[in-house]
């Protein structure tokens, strides 16, 4: 197969290699995805044709349908359909694994990293941890136990093809279905928002109000809370409250245009309003560096 | 992702239109809907990628797939001169050469199939550990095995069933979606640092 050595990892030779219009490994593997999603489709109606045979063990079958449908099927189809209908620049959502559009980005951010961080722990939030096995086990536990799990990871959403680089949450009276959060991506260099403001992060904060069943994939997910401004002005009032050299710029009527669902199928609704926070000001020292994933809490007196 | 407006679009740069009759602008068009293409595009993964929980899935059902074959294989060899006797009418004196004949027979067909099994457990090592082209090999063999079910299915009228070969098939088909997801393939074509002897 083609894969390895393809296009721009050889850059050693002396005359560049020109750079291939396509790899064979690149078309294997679009066939082999929507392959593999149209044999889902059939797998999953053959379990449920099944789930009648049974009497009463066709409910195991059943549900065993409606995982094969929500966590493999229809993310599946989505992630297909997605990529031909959804466009891929910015439009002020970020979007879920499965190329659905996912939380609307409502807060902006000028400062380095580090800054961030200290600003963020300071205000009193807490860094998520990411997503393992170990992690996600630890989830349902603290579920299941209804004990307080205030680092617990938040599903990965995407912009500008990536993963948010950091996110923080506040949980809100030790229970795990209500939770504050909002996850941070680095603008790429040299990026402008629509409207040619530069910005080094975009954030995208919700509240957790309960959890549920989303509409479009049918999985068990968070449900946000409609209204999205009392998030961003709850995240905003916090980091100005405990650090004072942080300032903001709000960029009026931003997102006015932004009514719609999110990934699991949510209302939105917004004054469009889109708060810089300028940290530069900030001093970063006496926080964990934010590389360190693996970085001990701190709790805030706060 | 697109980069912001090029530094020459400043205002006052506009062309002045020349005199004369302006040429009719042709406009171009583009597809109203995004390109598939992007399905098929290579994942950008950072260098130093762990591995995602697709491709650990991927290798254990691969694995499972051989434990089946292996059940597979202890049915067979238990069933083999009852089925021969009862469905065949194959009836050997106990010690004769032809009972040698027929054990020896099913053994070779054991070590074939045991072979087959080696090399599918060894396939699945080699996904685990991130190889590519064992990832496109195992979903290779897949497509064929689900695509010889299908048309079994969709044109013999065959039953697919718990007590048939529903087991087998969703273990084939619980592959492909592992091994064809996004996450796995970043993993498998992930950019290794190259190792080269001096």
């Amino acid at each position: 197969m083609s894969g390895e050595g393809s296009g721009a990892i050889g850059a050693e030779a002396p005359p560049a290699p020109r750079p291939r219009r396509f790899s064979v490994n690149a078309v294997l593997d679009g066939f082999f995805f929507v392959y593999a999603g149209i044999a889902a489709v059939w797998l999953a109606w053959l379990v449920f044709t099944e789930s009648f045979a049974f009497g009463w063990w066709g409910i195991a079958f059943f549900v065993a349908f409606w995982v094969l449908l929500a966590y493999l099927v229809l993310p599946r189809l989505h992630r297909i359909l997605t990529t031909i209908y959804v466009p891929d620049y910015f439009i002020g959502r970020a979007r879920t694994s499965d190329g659905l559009l996912g939380d609307p980005v409502n807060l902006a951010v000028d400062g380095s990293a580090e800054a961030l961080h200290a600003a963020m722990l300071r205000a009193g939030w807490t860094r998520a941890d990411e997503i393992t096995l170990r992690t996600s086990g630890r989830i349902i536990t603290s579920t299941l136990t209804r004990r307080s799990y205030d680092e617990a990871p938040v599903s990965p959403l995407f912009l500008f093809g990536r993963q948010q680089d950091a996110a923080y949450q506040q949980e809100v009276e030790g229970n795990p279905a209500r939770r504050h959060h909002v996850r941070f991506w680095r603008t790429p260099d040299g990026w402008l928002l629509p409207g040619g403001r530069r910005v080094d992060w975009l954030a995208a904060g919700t509240f957790d109000r309960a959890v549920g069943f989303s509409l479009f994939t049918l999985q068990v997910t968070h449900k946000i809370d409609a209204d999205t401004d009392v998030e961003r002005d709850h995240i905003v009032a916090t980091v100005l409250a405990a650090n004072p050299e942080a300032r903001v710029e709000v960029l009026r009527d931003f997102a006015t245009g932004y009514h719609s669902r999110n990934g699991g199928g949510d209302s939105i609704s917004t004054d469009g309003d889109l708060p810089v926070l300028e940290l530069d000001a900030v001093p970063d020292a006496a926080a964990p560096p934010l590389g360190a994933a693996a970085a001990p809490p701190v709790k805030e007196p706060s | 992702m697109s980069a912001g407006p090029a530094p020459d679009a400043a205002p006052g740069r506009f062309p002045v239109p020349a005199a004369g009759p302006a040429p009719v602008p042709v406009p171009r068009k583009r597809a109203a809907f995004e390109s598939p293409a992007v399905l098929a595009e290579r994942e950008a993964a950072p260098p130093t990628m762990r591995r995602p929980i697709a491709t650990s899935l991927g290798a254990v059902l691969v694995m499972l797939r051989v434990v089946a074959g292996v059940i597979w294989m202890v049915a067979f060899a238990l069933s083999w001169r009852p089925v021969l006797s009862d469905e065949f009418g194959v009836e050997v004196v106990p010690g004769s050469e032809d009972d040698q004949t027929l054990t020896l027979v099913l053994v070779v067909i054991l070590v074939v199939a045991g072979l087959g099994l080696l090399v599918v457990a060894l396939f699945g090592l080699a996904v685990y550990r991130g190889s590519n082209v064992a990832r496109l090999l195992v979903m290779t063999f897949t497509t064929f095995s689900i695509t010889a079910a299908a048309v079994d299915y969709f044109t013999g009228g065959e039953e697919i069933t718990v007590r048939t070969t529903l087991l087998t098939l969703s273990l084939d088909i619980l592959v492909m979606l592992a091994l064809s997801s996004r996450a796995a393939r970043a993993y498998a074509r992930r950019p290794r640092p190259k190792r080269r002897r001096a």
